[in-house]
C-alpha cells in the first residue's frame, strides 16, 4: 500500500516537472521574435556575390559548409562499410521481399529508366530548384528498389561498377576541393567561372559537389536496400 | 480569425507543442517496447520530431522559400534563414546511415541468437 503511493506521488512529482519544463521552453521560444542580422541574413547576402546559385539552401550545403558535407558523405560510406564487414560474399543470398508479379515486372523495367532520369534532374538542378544530390540519389536508388522488389533473386547488381561509382565519387569530391586549394587559394573554393543566375551552366563548383554527392547517396543507398533486402536465411534463423 | 492564427508565435507555438507530442511518442516507444526493431525505430521518430522542431522554428510568417525563382533575383532579408535547412538536411542523411547501422546490428543478432527481445538478452550472463 505504502509502496503503490509512493509510485504514485513520483509519478506526480515527474509529471508535474516536465510540464514546467515544456512551459518554460515554450515562453522562451515564443518571446523571440526579432533577431536581426543572424548568420542566415549574411550568408544570403553572401550568396548574391560569391555564388550565382539560385538556391541558397545547396550554397549553404556545398560552398559554404562544404566541409560538413564532406563529413557527411564519409560518415554515410563509413555506415555501410560496418554493414558490410560482416556479409560472406560467397553465402547464397536470397530476396526474402520479391513478389512475383508479371504486371510489376513490366511495369518496373518500363519505369526503371525513367526513374533514373528523374533522380539524375533532379541532382543535376540542385542549385537552381528543390532538390540537390541527397534526393536525387534516394531518387536513383528507389529505382533499383522496385527491380528488388519486381525481379527478386534474378536481377544481378554488379558490385564492381556499385563500388566503382561509390570510390569514384567520393574521391571525386575531395579532388574538386584539392583543385580548389590549388587555383583558389582555400580547400573547396570556387575556381570555377560563376556563369549567370538561373542558368544550368551556373554557380562554379556548386552542381560539379552535388553531382558527385548523388552519384555516392545513390550507390550507398542502392547497397543498402541490397543488403536489407537479400540475406541469407533471415527468417529462418 | 484567421488573420490571428497566421502569426508567427502561434506558428511557432504550434510546432513546438506537435514536435513535443511526436518526441514524447517517440519515447515511450522507446522505454515500453521490447523488441530491438520498434526501440531503433521510436528512435527514429523522435528524430524525425527534432527536424519539424528546427524547421518550424525557423519559418516566418510572410517570408520566401530562399530560393531565386519566379521573378525573384535578390538575396536578402525577406527570405528565411538558410542555414537550418542545411544543417537539417545533413542531420536526415547522418540519422538515415545511423538507423541502417543499428538495424543491421539487430539483424546480425537475430541471426546469432535467434531472438530480438531486449529483456531476453542474457549474453554477458548477468541474470544467472
Amino acid at each position: 500500500m505504502n509502496l503503490k503511493k509512493t509510485i504514485k506521488l513520483k509519478t506526480l512529482l515527474s509529471a508535474l516537472l516536465v510540464s514546467f519544463l515544456t512551459l518554460t521552453l515554450l515562453g522562451v521560444i515564443t518571446h523571440v521574435t526579432d533577431v536581426h542580422l543572424t548568420l542566415g541574413d549574411q550568408l544570403l547576402d553572401l550568396n548574391r556575390d560569391k555564388t550565382q546559385s539560385a538556391n541558397a539552401v545547396t550554397s549553404v550545403v556545398t560552398y559554404f559548409r562544404g566541409l560538413d558535407t564532406l563529413g557527411e558523405v564519409t560518415i554515410l560510406f563509413l555506415s555501410i562499410f560496418g554493414i558490410g564487414i560482416g556479409i560472406n560474399r560467397s553465402d547464397q543470398m536470397h530476396t526474402i521481399l520479391h513478389y512475383d508479379n508479371p504486371l510489376l515486372k513490366i511495369g518496373a523495367k518500363v519505369l526503371f529508366p525513367v526513374i533514373i532520369l528523374f533522380g539524375a534532374y533532379i541532382i543535376l538542378h540542385g542549385h537552381l530548384s528543390p532538390g540537390g544530390g541527397f534526393q536525387g540519389g534516394v531518387v536513383i536508388a528507389s529505382a533499383f528498389l522496385l527491380m528488388f522488389l519486381a525481379e527478386g533473386d534474378a536481377y544481378d547488381l554488379d558490385h564492381r561498377i556499385m563500388t566503382l561509382f561509390e570510390s569514384l565519387s567520393g574521391a571525386g569530391f575531395v579532388l574538386v576541393g584539392l583543385l580548389g586549394a590549388a587555383l583558389g587559394g582555400l580547400f573547396l573554393s570556387n575556381p570555377l567561372p560563376l556563369g549567370t543566375l538561373g542558368r544550368l551552366f551556373s554557380g562554379g563548383i556548386l552542381p560539379v559537389i552535388y553531382l558527385f554527392v548523388g552519384l555516392k547517396v545513390a550507390s550507398e543507398i542502392t547497397l543498402l536496400i541490397e543488403y536489407f533486402i537479400r540475406t541469407r536465411d533471415a527468417r529462418d534463423a | 480569425m484567421l488573420e490571428m492564427l497566421n502569426q508567427t508565435p502561434f506558428v511557432h507555438t504550434v510546432v513546438t507543442v506537435g514536435s513535443f507530442t511526436i518526441f514524447a511518442i517517440g519515447l515511450i516507444g522507446a522505454l515500453s517496447k521490447k523488441n530491438l526493431f520498434k526501440i531503433f525505430l521510436s528512435l527514429s521518430v523522435m528524430e524525425s520530431s527534432l527536424f519539424l522542431f528546427f524547421i518550424g522554428n525557423h519559418y516566418e510568417v510572410g517570408k520566401l522559400a530562399p530560393i531565386a525563382a519566379d521573378g525573384i533575383t535578390l538575396f536578402d532579408g525577406h527570405m528565411v534563414d538558410p542555414v537550418p535547412q542545411a544543417m537539417i538536411l545533413t542531420t536526415i542523411v547522418i540519422g538515415i546511415a545511423v538507423l541502417a547501422l543499428s538495424l543491421s546490428y539487430v539483424v546480425r543478432y537475430h541471426r546469432l541468437s535467434g531472438h530480438t527481445r531486449i529483456d531476453k538478452m542474457d549474453e554477458l550472463g548477468e541474470k544467472q
